[in-house]
């Protein structure tokens, strides 16, 4: 069982940066993905301030852990995560995020942030390169572990499961594919107008990999699973499989398809983050 | 091979590619070899590298993308496949995984213009025209394959990703002989020298236009050959000597007329106000080929040496 004040330390993370987005979300003119954002925030705080081997200060370090994001549009959520493990100065960020020669944009970009393993934003693509670099690791006989976080809508796109194969085939009991199951795309519900991933962890089954399905906003259950992964030298990658609920956090995003991205006007904002504190029991 | 060479005699280009990789990968723990299923000549390869060859079958957009992470992580992945599936199906996964992140990826394959011998759908027709475009991307096409050795070697210094086209591979005319030309990565080679007009060209079409000059020299004609090897960024300043010597310009290749050398070439022309006295241009026209040969379709369609050389007549007369 995990550690009740850990968990406690995670979920009061949870709670800021909900908060954090929301605040982002306000500032910034534009249009933020902040419904896939809220379903994987219990997730990028697990992995982030718990799971992954990271150090801000020796981000090169060729031990530590590799993340990558291949639901690339949900950056802000990275960068978050990221800011407050350190890597990041959250107000740089809000200043300007997605501005001319921000390093902070839609999607992650490694030209302009060295500290992330990869760019990403383009779906589909994320799970080949953390194969590549998971056989990297192996031949090199490294210990660490690479970590690739998925949308489920993404996994429509065929290039992940080529790369699944890939990754069962050449024993990569060193990866770690999270997909945030929220079941929701951009337009469409996944369990309503496009059934056809179920039955969805049975397909990771079906692969070749360890599958683990929990409550993507159960702390505990966070906790549990990345502290039980099987060891980085064995030899089936693990899915986890997280049902979330996108909009997370937020009463009135919760499962709405028109939360996907959005804007938040002055009376949005405040609803936001009002429901937020209730749902957290911050009232007041 | 060195130590074989015969002026004309054909070797195979994909053996090379083999040979090279095993001769390299002995010195450099860098050297990964990816491929879908294209590892015919890879064999020396993988079983002296069993862990640094991945092949990751049939599925061109996996393989472009593991190679990607395997350049994230210092390594030097070289792409061996069928060009027309790396250039188009895994078209994205080049442009966005490795051309964006500025990767040291090689891709590296055959199938390049008309050659393939397997219709429309193994032609890679517009590669150079879809390759060149990619911001960071270096593009070479090479026909001597004793020249594969020397750019593939070179090529694990070199910084960024790199797409080279070979024609068919498997059976490749020898130019030059190893050693006795200095090839670089942005380079070109004169492989004849002449003064009344210069033929351009790349891959199988340089061994052809040897042939056209020697024609064209029965009738007087002094042709000059490039072999320009690297289409991007292409040798300017053998263009530019070219045009001032020669005045007279014939770009020919298998590929599409339009996005090929020939159109970069025709750029730099506009950009620099560079007129020679007459250009032409010889490619696939806009169609789907059929079956055969390449050099039964390149008279089908109106590029085979037979047109060159009556161009070249007319230009000169």
């Amino acid at each position: 069982m995990a550690d009740k004040k850990e968990v406690q330390r995670l979920t009061d993370i949870a709670y800021e940066m909900r908060t954090k987005l929301i605040d982002l979300c306000g500032a910034y003119e534009g249009s933020v993905h902040i419904g896939g954002d809220l379903s994987m925030t219990d997730l990028l705080v697990g992995l982030f301030h718990h799971g992954l081997n990271l150090d801000p200060d020796d981000f090169k370090n060729p031990e530590r852990d590799r993340f990558i994001l291949s639901k690339g549009h949900g950056a802000v959520c990275m960068y978050i995560a990221m800011c407050l493990r350190g890597f990041f100065d959250y107000d740089e960020i809000v200043r300007t995020y997605g501005q001319l020669d921000s390093a902070f944009g839609m999607h992650p970009c490694k030209v302009h942030l060295p500290m992330l393993e990869c760019s990403s934003g383009s779906l589909g693509q994320g799970l080949p390169m953390a194969v590549g670099m998971a056989i990297s690791a192996k031949q090199k006989k490294q210990g660490h572990r690479v970590v690739c976080m998925m949308g489920d809508g993404e996994t429509c796109e065929g290039s992940i499961w080529e790369a699944a194969l890939t990754a069962s085939s050449y024993k990569l009991g060193n990866l770690v594919g999270i997909i945030d199951r929220n079941k929701q795309m951009m337009c469409s519900h996944l369990d309503e107008d496009l059934i056809f991933q179920d039955p969805y962890a049975d397909k990771w089954k079906a692969f070749g990999w360890n599958v683990i399905e929990i409550d993507g906003h159960d702390m505990n259950a966070i906790v549990d699973a990345l502290d039980n992964l099987p060891p980085a030298s064995s030899y089936r990658p693990t899915a986890i499989v997280a049902h979330t609920i996108k909009g997370k956090g937020v009463s009135f995003m919760e499962r709405q398809v028109g939360w996907h991205a959005g804007k938040l006007n002055e009376e949005d904002y405040k609803a936001a983050r009002e429901s937020l504190a209730k749902n957290y029991g911050k009232e007041g | 091979m060195a130590g074989s060479f015969n002026f004309g005699e054909w070797i195979s280009a994909r053996s090379v590619i083999g040979s090279t990789l095993y001769e390299i990968g002995k010195e450099n723990d860098k050297l990964f070899v990816c491929t879908p299923d294209v590892g015919m000549s890879l064999i020396e390869f993988k079983e002296a590298f069993p862990d640094r060859y991945v092949d990751v079958g049939i599925a061109e957009q996996d393989c472009i993308g593991v190679a990607a992470g395997l350049a994230l992580e210092g390594n030097i992945p070289v792409v061996m496949g069928m060009l027309p599936f790396l250039s188009m199906r895994a078209c994205e996964q080049v442009r966005t995984a490795v051309a964006y992140q500025n990767l040291p990826v090689r891709i590296i394959g055959t199938g390049g213009g008309l050659t393939s011998g397997g219709g429309s759908t193994h032609n890679a027709m517009e590669d150079l025209a879809i390759l060149k475009s990619m911001v960071n991307m270096t593009v070479l096409s090479i026909g001597d394959p004793n020249m594969i050795r020397d750019i593939l070697k070179l090529s694990m210094d070199y910084e960024g990703p790199m797409y080279i086209r070979l024609a068919q591979g498997k059976k490749d005319r020898q130019l030059y002989e190893p050693g006795t030309k200095e090839f670089s990565i942005g380079g070109s080679v004169t492989a004849r020298e002449g003064k009344d007009i210069t033929i351009i060209a790349h891959g199988e079409m340089v061994g052809e236009s040897l042939d056209v000059a020697e024609e064209a020299a029965k009738d007087g004609i002094d042709v000059r050959v490039i072999d320009m090897y690297t289409i991007k960024p292409f040798d300017e300043a053998a263009v530019k000597k070219a045009v001032d010597e020669t005045g007279k310009i014939i770009v020919w290749e298998d590929h599409l007329m339009s996005g090929g050398l020939a159109s970069s070439i025709a750029d730099y022309f506009v950009d620099n106000d560079i007129r020679p006295e007459k250009f032409k241009r010889f490619g696939i026209p806009q169609v789907y080929a059929g079956f055969g040969d390449g050099e039964a379709q390149r008279k089908k369609y109106g590029y085979a040496a037979k047109d060159i050389l009556a161009a070249v007549k007319e230009m000169c007369k």
